[in-house]
């Protein structure tokens, strides 16, 4: 890190750039409102105009010490909709989340490349025998193109105001006819990446720089550009992630789909490690910012060094990276039918779905599906009549296919908007004449499989006492359960402590095992209305959460007030286990037929990083996961202590970060709910 | 085979030797250290631990308990207690079942150059246990953790039957020593010496306390002591924990003593002295 990313570090977290920034006034919201909240007009028209004004409103600031322009000045600009309109939408449609083009990993490297007079040519040249609505498409991503030209031209001017006429020149005639340099390509990135933001898509994933900017870091090292030249860039270049992250949609902050992917390996299958790989991890730990968030691409072949390198990232308490392995993933993805040079070139989305750039429409959070209540209705419904556990496995096995169909039911007829501007970043929407909202290569949903540890533990604790040793009976678990364990505090001691649990106790695999190949078995064949199929998942985002209303008291021994577990992680509250019980009870040997992913989270005590041996240690713990086959792992450096003193004393702890679920949040900005959730987490902290 | 009483079984233990290691902590101690931070250790017992901050006070523990003046640890109060915030600690083992727990994560010990550290409380207390243990535990590599507090034939046997020991040398003179940890060094240093001429790889570990043995003369007979051991590795230095009383409070017991952390400048003036007999010194 040199002195100007210091400074300009330095100036970013004091949040200076914001004095640029303003609320519209009213009279402009009506004003620009005016020009496409309009009845009648065509969606893609409304999109695009809207695009066009906020564009040609944001006013060009060229901040200190940055080599890489663009910052947000305008705060808020109306939507698209006209007052109830959405309301209307959704009574006949589906509408997924705000019904926007969102969670995409784009084809910046072609735009980058290509430059965008060369896009726009391709779609003037596509206009010929297009129909009226093609017709339309195409003229929507030319005004886009347009619009983008247009801003970049009035940085470009105030550059040259500045007297900075040879960065001016770089800036635009690199956007326009393709990047010739490492800046000038990262310089178009985070305008591409801005302009998706003023668009109103949401959740742009950064994706795999270490190889999309490879090419131009090898023409700078032929210059003769030194690598710690190269860092400083790439610092500067992950700093402009913070400067308007606060401004974004996200359901969190920090939530906000801002995720770098490193790693892995090329299309042939060789592995993409590379220098860049080590600049990116070793730039994201000198600025150490909660943007961009970092998933690290990892095999049963990744040298024990980059995990080091990892390691020491973890340590900062940023919460990443999270590690994707692609032994796992990959297969996994083929299996769903993603082409092969497609599935070795994924990204981790907003928070762990491997997703394709470029050619991916993937809905992967399309809905949760409850394993924990599914579980427990078995429990209460057929337990009395099963005989064995191969039989209550069976019941469980149908009630997860009756309530996946019916669930899929409530996504038929889904609504989304058009994003000419997402169409020109994906690939061939143009040569399609396709708005990308219509779907592209790769249009699968996914399921998130909830409360997963919670549905393994009560299997397992009915196989222990009530099939097992015969210390409870069917209706006395069942009674227990109806009255939240409060006239029976034994049962519940016993059936929350002693009982198997996943992640402590081997013999619990199998059982974990099962639910997975079951759930993958009930998507297995079933395809949506937009011609994909379905991915099962092993996370939970948020749904652990929405999964407890109504579910009641568990047959784990859990009361009705405990959180499910997160994700893809132990039962909360579990004693006596460690992280190695851990890493080998969620290392299962289905995890391939469940790649819509989901990590287990892993929890460490923040003082067990405080040497290079530690480091080494921990380094190898990961290694160790992923050679045994686990698939994704987010490791935390927490201290216990320090969270709940961050409960009493928010105040002190306003830069303290944890992983919740795919994402890097502020502790103290969360419900206590999840403060809480936390806290019990990191009980197997050394 | 022997039982012994262990509080806690430790998975990734970073500190405690080579490799992903777990550490098994045997129960009781003969030593009484003022500055121990594990009370757990002490009572060669089984005890129960409150978490008094999150009680709320139903009494339920109290109702159920048919001992209230001698608790016997028969674990009612634990299964009560709505908020499971009471636990038992000391679980009697024998060593099969000890060593099957511990090689049920045998792969990842052995994958990574790691094992397995014996350590507690104080080990050579349980010494029949412990020779079956370090016995059943093979394959694996085994460590051990001592205060060197123990019988010397006891001590010759452990040595020959372990590939590493972490050994206290709290300090060098007896009385001092008699004083602040209640038990006299003699069979220590004895234990020592045997360690200093034995083929066993060892470290020595040197809790760093202000004001007790953080003189220059107390480091300096430490030091020329351990000049000649071949075997030595090197002497680790752990400064003063400040948070040894933290866990006094939920065995229902008072921290007593209150000790100074020495700096930054002390320790590395220590270090100095440990290199200056040609000794690689660490500091934890
Ligand atoms: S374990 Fe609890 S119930 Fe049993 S004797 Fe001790 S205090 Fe009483
Ligand atoms: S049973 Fe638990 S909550 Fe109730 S008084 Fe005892 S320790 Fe407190």
């Amino acid at each position: 890190m040199n002195s100007a990313i210091e400074r300009l570090l330095d100036y970013v977290k004091s949040q200076k750039h914001r004095i640029h920034r303003r609320e519209l006034t009213k009279e402009e919201s009506k004003k620009y409102a005016s020009e496409f909240q309009i009845k009648g007009m065509p969606l893609i028209e409304r999109f695009t105009r809207r695009f066009e004004l906020f564009m040609a409103a944001e006013k060009p600031v060229i901040l200190p010490y940055t080599r890489i322009h663009g910052l947000r000045t305008i705060i808020e600009f109306p939507d698209i909709y006209c007052p109830g309109e959405l309301e209307e939408i959704r009574k006949t449609h589906y509408i997924h989340e705000d019904g926007k083009v969102c969670h995409l990993a784009y084809d910046y490297k072609r735009v980058i490349h290509n430059g965008l007079a060369s896009e726009r040519n391709k779609a003037k040249s596509n206009l010929e025998g297009a129909n009226e609505k093609e017709r339309e498409f195409l003229l929507c991503v030319i005004r886009c193109i347009d619009a983008i030209e247009g801003f970049a031209k009035r940085y470009a001017d105030e550059l040259r105001r500045l007297g900075r006429s040879d960065e001016a020149d770089r800036l635009f005639d690199e956007l326009v006819y393709g990047a010739k340099t490492l800046i000038g390509a990262m310089q178009s990135f985070r305008i591409l990446h801005f302009a998706i933001w003023v668009s109103g898509n949401y959740n742009a994933v950064i994706g795999r720089i270490d190889q999309d900017f490879y090419p131009y870091y090898l023409a700078e090292k032929a210059k003769g550009v030194s690598d710690e030249e190269i860092q400083n860039l790439v610092e500067d270049f992950l700093l402009s992630f913070n400067l308007d992250n606060d401004l974004y949609y996200s359901l969190a902050w920090g939530d906000n789909g801002q995720s770098v992917t490193l790693g892995g390996c090329t299309e042939t299958g060789a592995c993409a490690v590379n220098e860049l790989t080590t600049i990116c991890l070793e730039a994201s730990l000198n600025i150490r910012l909660i943007d961009p968030k970092i998933n690290l691409r990892v095999s049963s072949s990744t040298p024990l060094e980059l995990y080091e390198l990892g390691t020491k990232l973890t340590r900062t308490g940023l919460g990443f990276p999270q590690y994707m392995n692609d032994d796992i993933i990959i297969k996994g993805l083929e299996r769903l039918g993603y082409e092969t040079e497609d599935a070795r070139n994924y990204v981790a989305g907003a928070c762990w779905e491997p997703i394709i750039p470029a050619v991916g429409f993937d809905i992967p959070n399309i809905d949760g599906i409850p394993m924990a209540l599914i579980v427990k209705e078995t429990i209460t419904n057929h337990l009395e009549q099963c005989k064995s556990m191969d039989e209550l496995l069976q019941v469980f096995s149908k009630r997860l296919k009756i309530y996946i169909n019916e669930n899929a039911e409530n996504h038929r007829n889904l609504y989304m908007e058009p994003s000419p501007i997402s169409s020109l970043l994906m690939s061939n929407c143009i040569e399609n004449r396709k708005d990308i909202s219509e779907g592209t290569k790769y249009n699968n949903y996914g399921y998130h499989g909830t409360g997963f540890s919670n549905a393994v533990d009560q299997l397992a604790a009915v196989e222990a006492y009530v099939f097992g040793d015969g210390s409870i009976s069917a209706n006395e678990l069942i009674a227990a359960m109806e009255d939240n364990y409060a006239k029976t505090p034994e049962m519940k001691y016993k059936l929350s402590v002693e009982a198997p649990k996943i992640g402590r106790d081997k013999k619990t695999k199998g059982i974990g095992d099962k639910i997975l190949n079951e759930f993958a078995k009930a998507l297995q064949g079933m395809k949506n209305e937009r011609g994909g199929i379905y991915r099962p998942g092993t996370g939970s985002a948020m749904y652990h959460v929405w999964h407890i209303e109504g579910l009641g008291a568990t047959a784990d021994g859990r009361d009705a007030d405990t959180p499910l577990a997160a994700n893809f992680s132990p039962s909360l509250g579990i004693k006596g286990s460690g992280p190695f019980s851990v890493i080998d009870g969620f290392s299962l040997p289905s995890l391939w037929l469940t790649p819509n992913g989901g990590p287990l989270t892993l929890e460490l005590h923040d003082t067990v990083f405080d040497s290079e041996d530690a480091i080494t240690k921990i380094a190898l713990l990961v290694q160790t996961f992923i050679e045994k086959g686990g698939h994704q792992l987010q490791l935390n450096a927490v201290n216990g202590e320090q969270l709940i003193d961050a409960q009493a004393h928010p105040e002190q702890y306003q830069d303290l970060i944890v992983r919740v679920w795919g994402w890097s949040g502020y502790f103290v900005e969360l419900d206590k709910e999840y403060q809480d959730q936390i806290i019990q987490r990191t009980s197997y902290g050394i | 085979m022997a039982e012994g009483i262990i509080f806690s079984i430790e998975e990734f233990a970073t500190k405690d030797g080579p490799g992903l290691r777990t550490s098994v902590f045997f129960k009781g101690c003969p030593l009484r250290c003022q500055w121990c931070h594990n009370p757990e250790g002490l009572s060669p017992r089984p005890q129960i631990i409150k978490n008094y901050n999150l009680c709320i006070g139903c009494k339920a523990c109290e109702e159920v308990c048919q001992h209230p003046d001698n608790c016997i640890a028969c674990g009612d109060c634990v299964r009560v207690c709505p908020r499971n915030l009471i636990r038992i600690s000391g679980q009697r083992i024998d060593a099969a079942s000890l060593a099957e727990k511990v090689k049920e994560h045998a792969d990842i010990l052995q994958k990574t150059g790691g094992g397995v550290t014996l350590t507690g409380g104080e080990v050579l207390m349980q010494g029949e246990f412990l020779l079956e243990c370090l016995d059943m535990l093979l394959p694996l590599h085994r460590a051990i953790e001592t205060s060197g507090y123990g019988d010397p034939s006891l001590f010759k046997k452990v040595m020959d039957n372990t590939d590493f020991i972490f050994l206290d040398i709290k300090m060098m003179d007896a009385d001092k020593h008699k004083a602040y940890t209640g038990v006299s060094n003699e069979k220590i240093l004895k234990n020592a010496e045997q360690l200093k001429y034995g083929d066993t790889d060892f470290v020595v570990r040197i809790p760093l306390i202000c004001g007790v043995n953080n003189d220059i003369e107390n480091l300096t007979k430490t030091a020329q002591f351990l000049q000649d051991a071949k075997n030595l590795l090197y002497v680790e230095l752990l400064p003063y924990n400040l948070a040894a009383g933290s866990k006094y409070k939920l065995l229902d017991l008072k921290y007593e003593y209150s000790f100074q952390k020495p700096g930054d400048k002390e320790l590395e003036n220590a270090r100095i002295i440990f290199e200056s007999y040609g000794i690689k010194c660490k500091i934890a």
